[in-house]
């Protein structure tokens, strides 16, 4: 027992809301249930007794008067017509048993004393206690002795009664289970398709049908992605347009530069303006990698797309291996793609000075390696260095030349692609970046 | 070897960019003239023999794409364009070369790397012998049971799986579906592919055809595509159809 349980709800409780609906509807139902059979069998119970005692009371002066006035042998056929279904009579003496014990025995006793007048010396006494059975004995007034012997019992219950029980709580609780469902299923429904909302594209709006409060909750959560994505929309612009009109002084800046004389200071401002330029531009990038122009997706094969890559960086004369693998047709949008893969290369260049590329399947699905034999990263600050504009001090510092954004920019092109950027130690240092592409291509529109 | 007498026309509408760039191609040997926007650019290549033009993307009005496509659907189709662009980004890059332009400079560009650039542009186009046409702008060509696609830069196989090429093999390819049953010497296939980024050398064109050989799935003995044709350079031996733009 150390902590309390989290978020404050019983530990007993079930963890969903269908489940905890479903319990109390359950136990409810069962309750209430069981409370009106009890209630129908005490009155059963009660109805029963008043009968028998109402028939104790007319029917045994009755039978026993029948009996005083028939003669001794027309007696015996005379017995099975006035047995009834909780006594019958006996002609001879009740069996030695105990005093009676029960209240109702007694009171039952004192009945049919009390019927026949006190005009007999009753003889009660209990026989059996269960079933409960009693005989009072008496002499008839010529001598024979007559026994009555009682069996008090409930009306029997049909035999179909407890099935038709056990059909009636399975099928209230079916009915429990179907609404605790349509009631909750709306709600995950609407849950994950807020899951899949995509503040950066506009995407399909949630279906606004169904019951009054999910259209409701529906339409709410339409209009907050129409609001986030507009407000993306103009994120981006912003960072366009200040790029875009940056371009103009930039340039002029640069061209005034390079008309001067060489001298340390203009080597220093020109290496200033060209850092400038391309945190303007990775900016932009980032910006609009939120937001990909994608087009159709392109069947592609995946060991030449690599190879052209690498083609194009060794043609640079830069230090960019492909490693054999494995090779696929993944459905793409391969100019975002290629961008991605340029950008983890870039990455590589930038902080090892080597890169290597490699393709690989496993059951993740389609994976791209980047690899480099840098210094790696820290697996605390993984997360951090998929965030924009951060950067490792100080060993992956202004010095190389990265503007923070390169991993950034390609793991939001990542998962543009329906994709996922997973970093992770190069066994033998340095560091591993996979493009894990779905199996399931990304949907085209 | 700089050109003499090269004119080059520079297009854009920042006065200061116009004039500073004038100065700088000016003192490298080059004859200049200076245009503010789309009309005067007309006015100018009307009145005068202009070599190649350097034009300004983002331009109020007529913007430079509009203005690079017009001229290639005009008199002064055959002038070589480069275009200055604001974006690295591979879209806007794209259709700068599908209107037409020749190459293109990032913004902010230095007056150095432009130069390089309209260097090798003038002597590109002076290195295609005169009876050999640029193929027009189609964005499918087909050839044996490939199909280039001029646009996205990639092969497609009959199934329509894309197989991209590097930068330095769709140039080579280029530059052979473009001059299809004709043997290209090893120093003409040099300077047309020569790339933004690359600097080929003689002995890499040899390494270059043998790498589209492998994307062709062509085999250096079989040579169902690419023949090579001994002391003289190397020759596209299929057929070469334009698809259009139906794709």
């Amino acid at each position: 027992m150390s902590a309390a349980s989290p978020g404050g709800t019983s530990r007993f409780l079930p963890r969903t809301l269908g489940a905890r609906v479903l319990l109390i509807l359950a136990t409810g139902l069962l309750l209430a249930h069981a409370l009106s059979f009890a209630l129908l069998f005490y009155e059963r119970a009660v109805a029963t007794r008043s009968m028998m005692l109402t028939n104790l009371e007319q029917d045994i002066p009755l039978s026993v008067a029948l009996l005083e006035r028939l003669r001794p042998q027309e007696r015996t056929e005379w017995l099975p017509r006035l047995e009834r279904r909780t006594y019958r009579y006996l002609l001879r003496s009740a069996r030695p048993g105990s005093p009676l014990s029960t209240e109702r025995s007694r009171q039952v006793a004192g009945l049919i004393d009390e019927a026949l007048q006190h005009r007999y010396g009753l003889r009660p006494r209990a026989v059996s206690t269960s079933p409960e059975r009693y005989e009072v004995e008496l002499t008839l007034a010529d001598g024979q002795p007559l026994t009555i012997e009682v069996t008090p019992s409930l009306l029997p219950i049909a035999r179909w009664l407890p099935w038709m029980l056990v059909a009636q709580i399975v099928l209230l609780l079916a009915c429990a289970g179907l609404a605790v469902r349509l009631a909750t299923r709306p709600l995950a429904r609407l849950a994950e398709a807020a899951e899949q909302l995509d503040p950066a594209r506009a995407g399909e709006p949630l279906p606004q049908h169904g019951s009054a409060e999910v259209a409701k909750a529906a339409r709410a959560l339409n209009a907050l992605q129409q609001r986030v994505s507009a407000h993306v929309a103009e994120r981006t612009q912003i960072l366009a347009a200040i790029s875009h009109d940056l371009q103009t002084p930039m340039t002029r800046m640069r061209l005034r530069l390079e008309a001067m004389a060489e001298s340390p200071t203009r080597a220093r401002l020109l290496d200033d303006i060209d850092h400038m330029s391309q945190l303007v531009r990775e900016g932009v990038n980032f910006a609009r990698s939120a937001n990909v122009a994608t087009g159709p997706a392109v069947r592609l094969d995946l060991a030449s797309f690599l190879d052209s890559i690498v083609g194009d960086y060794e043609d640079m004369g830069k230090p960019v291996r492909r490693i054999d693998g494995d090779s696929a047709a993944v459905t793409t949008h391969p100019q975002v793609l290629r961008r991605v893969v340029q950008n983890l290369v870039d990455n590589a260049l930038a902080y090892a000075g080597s890169a290597e590329v490699a393709s690989r399947i496993d059951e993740g699905g389609v994976c791209i390696d980047v690899l480099d034999r840098g210094p790696g990263i820290p697996e605390d600050q993984r997360e951090a260095v998929l965030q924009p504009f951060r950067r490792l001090e100080p060993s992956r510092g202004r010095s190389s030349g990265g503007t923070g954004l390169g991993l950034a920019i390609a793991q939001q092109l990542t998962q543009a692609l329906a994709g996922r950027l997973q970093l992770s130690n190069r066994e033998g240092g340095g560091l591993r970046v996979t493009v894990v592409l779905s199996e399931t291509p990304a949907p085209t529109r | 070897m700089t050109s003499h007498a090269d004119h080059i026309l520079v297009v854009d509408d920042d006065r200061e960019i116009r004039q500073m760039v004038g100065d700088y191609l000016g003192k490298n040997g080059l004859r200049v003239s200076l245009a503010a926007d789309g009309r005067e650019m007309r006015a100018m290549l009307d009145t005068s023999d202009i070599d190649l033009i350097v034009l300004d993307v983002m331009m109020p009005g007529e913007d430079g794409l509009t203005l690079c496509r017009n001229l290639r659907a005009g008199r002064h189709r055959a002038v070589p364009v480069i275009m200055l662009t604001a974006r690295d980004d591979a879209t806007d890059r794209i259709i700068g070369l599908e209107m037409g332009a020749d190459d293109y400079v990032i913004k902010p560009f230095s007056s150095r790397e432009l130069l390089a650039r309209i260097t090798a542009v003038i002597r590109r186009a002076r290195m295609l012998p005169p009876n050999l046409q640029v193929s027009e702008a189609a964005r499918l060509i087909g050839f044996g049971q490939w199909k280039l696609d001029t646009t996205a830069r990639h092969l497609l196989d009959e199934s329509g799986t894309a197989y991209p090429l590097s930068g330095a093999e769709f140039r080579l390819l280029r530059v052979f579906v473009d001059h299809p049953q004709r043997v290209l010497s090893r120093d003409q296939l040099l300077n047309l592919t020569q790339g933004r980024d690359a600097e080929l050398f003689d002995r890499s064109i040899d390494l270059l055809v043998s790498r589209l050989r492998q994307r062709l799935g062509d085999g250096a003995r079989e040579q169902t595509y690419i023949k090579t044709v001994r002391s003289e350079g190397y020759v596209f031996s299929q057929p070469v159809v334009l698809i259009g733009d139906d794709a």
